[in-house]
């Protein structure tokens, strides 16, 4: 079933419409309307507790809303769909987690070729080709056989984008994906994001690398309070916020 | 004293075995392994699916499989195995055999305890584990058969050990309502002696203290393989990989 409401325009590869959702008393989420186009680069930051990492969680659905919609390619992902329908949907949005959530009873390349097996039905033989191609694009050719607990932080995040490109997703979303790391860790999991930036891959970022913000996003929302209070271009973002509490939370990054 | 127990065994190795058969039905140490060993195997299944119901956000499986759990570990397994033995012939009026009343209490009742241990290993994953096999477009069965159970399942091997091995030794209590297993014969052949009740079942224990321990070593030797396969310290395979072997060509 397609929005009905009002078909979105074919570069809008996602749209939210009014998103909100609460838990108990405290809303979260009051109310977010965006659009991601297609090869868009979108970070979206902002204090800690502001809601960036539940919005993010709301565009594959691991978070129900409780009013709104939020369009994927058209398709509502919180209508009420059929669990097939859901799987299809989640399996064309590439998600990179905080705490990387490879699956440690697999090896790296496993990690990688086994949803493509299971869930689009690839066969074994070209899904492990392309999950050593995969590996080898982030830099982790040689740890195809590691088991997760036997690679660095920092490898263990570039398997799971490895793993999430596997289902060759259109929409890469990252949710923190350098918040857990050692801090000699970040920089190579940032170049890989911007190489996947660069080949034109739409990616949602919630971030606190205002370094990758400015050099690679095409768009920065900041978010305060569960709303989207500034959306800007890095260089309006960064030289010249207009709300004062941008200009705070810039400010305070700068101590 | 040893000379007491070779003689016995030398004496009645037959029955302890087998029972009466074939001049009745299957009895003695083949009989409790057969029990022990479809308890088990039945068991298992039926706790996992217990487990998913426990964790179910539908009330209707929920709801039910908690009552029954919390009632199953309330109760002394003897209390079942006579209910079953007495209740279900008059509920149904059909005529059950002891064994498969027996079979079937055991299952009921190590499931309960089992499905906990499962359900506790699966909780204790954490979200992540679920999220991100969601994520990539699993569904929720094929996230429990790829990603949770592989985990919590192996996690729970020493508990579950100790669940199996309760298992083997509670198929004795189906003594009561004459099962024919292990610890009838070794009370038969008591019955006839008479005068060496102590040498009788310290073959009955020593006989069950070997099962369980082969058991116990067995589950031991699988763990270890798992562990070192995970661990990446197994010795190099022909393929790359394990999840893969069931579906490649040859």
């Amino acid at each position: 079933m397609t929005a009905s409401v009002s078909a979105p325009a074919k570069d809008q590869t996602i749209r939210l419409a009014d998103v909100r959702k609460s838990y108990g008393d405290f809303d979260v989420l009051k109310g977010i309307d965006a659009t991601v186009s297609r090869g868009e680069v979108v970070v979206i930051c902002g204090p800690s507790g502001s809601g960036k990492s539940t919005l993010i969680r709301t565009v594959n659905r691991l978070e129900e809303i409780n009013s709104g919609s939020i369009f994927f390619e058209g398709q509502d992902i919180h209508a009420p769909l059929k669990g097939r329908e859901l799987n299809r949907l989640r399996s064309r949005i590439g998600f990179v987690f905080q705490s990387f959530n490879l699956f440690p009873h697999l090896s790296a390349v496993d990690n990688v070729a086994m949803s493509p097996i299971r869930v689009k039905g690839v066969p074994a033989a070209e899904a492990h080709e392309k999950a050593l191609k995969l590996l080898d694009r982030v830099g982790l050719r040689e740890k195809a056989n590691s088991y997760p607990a036997q690679l660095s932080g920092g490898q263990q995040q570039r398997v799971a984008i490895a793993r999430a490109l596997a289902m060759e997703p259109p929409v890469m979303l990252f949710d923190e994906p350098t918040s857990a790391l050692d801090p000699e860790m970040v920089g190579e999991v940032l170049s890989v994001m911007k190489s996947l930036a660069a080949e034109g891959m739409t990616m949602m970022c919630v971030t606190h690398e205002m370094g990758f913000a400015r050099d690679v996003a095409d768009r920065i929302w900041f978010i305060d309070g569960g709303r989207i209070i500034e959306t800007a271009t890095p260089d309006e973002f960064f030289k010249n916020p207009k709300h004062p509490r941008a200009q705070r939370f810039l400010a305070d990054l700068r101590h | 004293m040893i000379h007491d127990i070779i003689a016995i065994i030398d004496e009645y190795w037959l029955l302890l075995l087998i029972g009466q058969y074939p001049n009745g039905p299957l009895g003695g140490l083949a009989n409790t392994l057969i029990l022990s060993a479809l308890s088990i195997v039945i068991a298992f299944p039926f706790a996992i699916l217990l487990a998913f119901a426990r964790l179910s956000k539908y009330r209707v499986l929920r709801w039910p499989v908690t009552v029954l759990v919390y009632v199953t570990r309330g109760v002394p397994l003897l209390m079942l195995v006579l209910w079953s033995y007495f209740l279900v012939p008059l509920l149904t009026g059909a005529d059950v055999p002891s064994f498969l009343t027996m079979l079937t209490t055991l299952v009921v009742y190590q499931g309960a305890f089992l499905s906990e241990i499962i359900r506790a290993g699966i909780v204790a994953l954490g979200p992540g584990q679920m999220d991100a096999a969601r994520a990539l477009g699993h569904g929720w069965f094929g996230a429990m058969r790829y990603v949770i159970l592989p985990q919590a399942l192996y996690n729970m091997i020493p508990s579950m050990l100790s669940t199996f091995v309760a298992t083997i030794k509670d198929t004795t209590l189906g003594y009561v309502i004459n099962v024919p297993d292990l610890t009838f014969a070794a009370s038969q052949v008591n019955n006839q002696l008479l005068t060496q009740p102590f040498q009788v079942f310290l073959i009955l224990a020593l006989t069950y203290y070997v099962i369980c321990w082969s058991l116990t070593a067995l589950t031991n030797v699988v763990e270890r393989r798992i562990t070192r396969r995970r661990a990446g310290l197994a010795a190099p395979r022909r393929q790359l990989s394990l999840i893969t072997n069931a579906t490649e060509q040859p």
